[in-house]
């Protein structure tokens, strides 16, 4: 071990980068050959079938049904986003006052539901919510409701499975930046007279924006692509994008269709991402270097 | 029909080991496989037939689940037992317009046979993906006239039928699709797929229309029917998902097929029923991909599925009619309520439209899709 990095610390600085490049190439060239190489063809598709030009992008103005899914989309992934993110600053900022200890623990149910697939989450949740599920069950066994309450197959309930599975990115993105603020600015903004309301909205709240802009980004950009949940939960009446672009591969056929609405779907992930590098330092979003 | 995990297991290792004995994997790579997962080759007697120099294999491709263990009960083993030698791979992973498409455009077809029906036979074949039928070999008179044409024979029929819980209205259950919408004197959870076949046509005798006149179907008409209830609607993707919705009391009436609801009323002890009354008949059909490589084996095996005890057999283990008249009229006393084409249930129903669905399906699909999606 030493002898070998004796070997590379005497060669000359030019090489020593060489060496570098060269350990990257393997995952460049299957990142290109198997990644962005066809996701060109995926472009290619879009502006020629079914025949060559932007007929499929004038879809985007013209089509009701693609505007409706599009409109579906973004109105799920901001309820999403916006619901995910008050409830995992309540979490993130609880986890950040507590102790050691109780981090690691809040830490661990926190991560727990990343380790099980979102097929398996969304059925669960059917289990849980369905008319004759468990909730309903309960509620009605104690006499609170009469009806049972519509909590899946429906919109709620994608949005319920949806925010269940981006709380996580959210908490941990809020978390990690929560980590980097000293505490003993609360304790001095206290001494200096003012309220522990006060406190948190004027000293606290603001030094986590870089944290909130992050995890809105984060989780907004991947409601976005949201697949498998609302098509369980969602009791078929909710349409988003990546299942209408599955739709036009498997079904219909209309592969200009699906490839233009995927490309136009990873072009605005991708404008996003741009913004956000001109607003945020993203190294410090992730705590202090 | 609830599997049990270890069937499941089962059906996975039964798979593979079909997908390994094809040509799908050479021999030098099966052996690779082997190593890398530990398992000496001659375990789990996975034999690849290239290696042994055999006929080459046909591959059947349908929908899986009970489909793979039926139709190689009913379909497969006697033709093997008749053909010794032959060797067909089930490969249950659905062989949709896409998948076929992708097929036959790459040139690399590794499918024969194709379970799917009639008008997708129609609708692929003047895109020209699929081979015509041999009727050299396939006997055409032995299917309804309206179950065979060009790239398409029929290999069973099957039903989209109104099926219900009887326990939800005091003892009164729907016979008709006007019952399905009318929500006042039937409250409850409504069930439909996410396609159209079916949920077109029940929407159109719900209004008022006569069997008769469906074809061509009023889109507006049928999907403004369906706006009218889809609030009250579960749309199910898979039809197991239905039948689970079903089992559950998720939905209390709706749309299912009769392979699914005859189970159903099973599993439920005939809490869940169904009636052929304003069914929709359809019939399923095989089909062959162009540039498919089993040659003539592909056509006798496509006609020894045409004997009539083997249909029988079908209908017995899956729910699957018999689209052979003289099986449908050859059967035992037990079988006939099951089976769609038995005279008695088919002169109850509605025929599928064939020709309509193979020229309107594409954008009737988007068009049923965009409604029922708020």
């Amino acid at each position: 071990m030493s002898a070998a990095s004796t070997t590379f610390a005497a060669q000359p600085r030019r090489g020593f980068r060489g060496f570098y490049v060269l350990m990257l190439a393997p995952a460049l060239v299957l990142l290109l050959g198997l990644y962005v190489l066809p996701l060109f063809g995926v472009v290619l598709i879009s502006v020629t079938e079914p025949r060559p030009g932007l007929g499929n992008y004038e879809l985007l103005l013209t089509s009701a049904s693609v505007q409706r899914a599009l409109w579906t989309t973004g109105r799920i992934a901001v309820l999403t986003t916006l619901i995910t993110l008050i409830l995992g600053y309540i979490v993130a900022y609880a986890m950040r006052m507590a102790s050691e200890g109780a981090q690691r623990w809040m830490l661990f149910c926190v991560l727990f539901p990343f380790w099980i697939s979102v097929l398996v989450r969304s059925f669960a949740w059917i289990t849980l919510l369905r008319s004759e599920g468990v909730l309903n069950t309960a509620l009605r066994g104690t006499g609170l409701i009469e009806e049972p309450l519509m909590l899946v197959r429906n919109e709620t309930g994608v949005l319920i499975g949806m925010v269940h599975a981006m709380l996580p990115y959210a908490i941990l993105t809020l978390y990690a930046n929560m980590r980097g603020i000293d505490l003993r600015l609360m304790t001095a903004a206290r001494g200096l007279g003012a309220g522990p309301v006060a406190a948190f909205l004027r000293v606290f709240l603001p030094m986590t924006r870089p944290g909130i802009l992050g995890a809105t980004v984060l989780v907004f950009i991947i409601s976005l692509g949201f697949y498998v949940t609302p098509a369980i939960l969602g009791g078929g009446r909710t349409l988003m994008i990546a299942e209408y672009v599955a739709l036009q591969i498997n079904e219909t056929l209309r592969w200009g269709l699906g490839t233009m609405l995927a490309t136009t779907l990873g072009i605005s992930v991708m404008g996003i991402m741009w913004l956000m590098s001109r607003v945020l330092d993203v190294k410090r979003l992730f705590g202090p270097a | 029909m609830t599997q049990e995990p270890a069937q499941d297991h089962l059906d996975a290792l039964d798979h593979f080991r079909e997908r390994t004995e094809g040509r799908v994997i050479d021999r030098r790579g099966f052996l690779a496989i082997c190593a890398a997962i530990g398992m000496p080759a001659g375990l789990a007697r996975l034999t690849p037939a290239a290696a042994q120099g055999t006929n080459r294999e046909l591959v059947l491709v349908n929908w899986g689940g009970d489909a793979v263990r039926g139709m190689r009960a009913h379909f497969v083993e006697p033709y093997i037992r008749a053909n010794p030698g032959r060797r067909v791979a089930i490969d249950g992973t659905g062989p949709s317009s896409g998948r076929i498409r992708l097929m036959v455009q790459s040139g690399r077809v590794t499918w024969d046979v194709m379970d799917r029906n009639l008008h997708t036979a129609l609708e692929l074949g003047r895109e020209n993906i699929l081979e015509d039928i041999d009727y050299a070999i396939v006997d055409r008179s032995k299917v309804r006239p309206e179950h065979a044409n060009q790239w398409g024979i029929g290999n069973y029929t099957y039903a989209h039928v109104l099926t219900y819980n009887t326990r939800r209205w005091g003892g009164r259950v729907p016979t008709t699709w006007k019952d399905v919408w009318d929500l006042r004197g039937f409250p409850g959870r409504r069930a439909f797929r996410r396609t159209i076949d079916g949920a077109l046509e029940a929407a159109l005798m719900a209004d008022g229309v006569a069997k008769e006149s469906i074809y061509p179907i009023d889109m507006k008409r049928a999907l403004d029917g369906h706006k009218a209830i889809k609030n009250q609607t579960i749309y199910y993707n898979a039809i197991a998902e239905g039948q689970a919705a079903f089992r559950d009391n998720e939905v209390q009436l709706g749309l299912l097929l009769n392979t699914r609801s005859w189970p159903l009323k099973n599993d439920t002890n005939g809490v869940c029923d169904y009636t052929f009354n304003e069914g929709i008949v359809w019939v399923a059909a095989w089909m062959v991909p162009k540039g498919a490589q089993g040659g003539r084996a592909i056509w006798e095996f496509i006609a020894s599925t045409q004997e009539p005890q083997r249909q029988i057999e079908l209908l017995r283990s899956n729910g699957y009619g018999p689209v052979n008249p003289a099986a449908s009229a050859a059967l035992p006393e037990d079988l006939r309520p099951l089976d769609p084409g038995r005279e008695e249930n088919y002169a109850r129903m509605l025929p599928g439209g064939v020709a309509w669905y193979a020229e309107h399906a594409t954008n009737a699909l988007q068009q049923y899709l965009d409604a029922i999606s708020s």
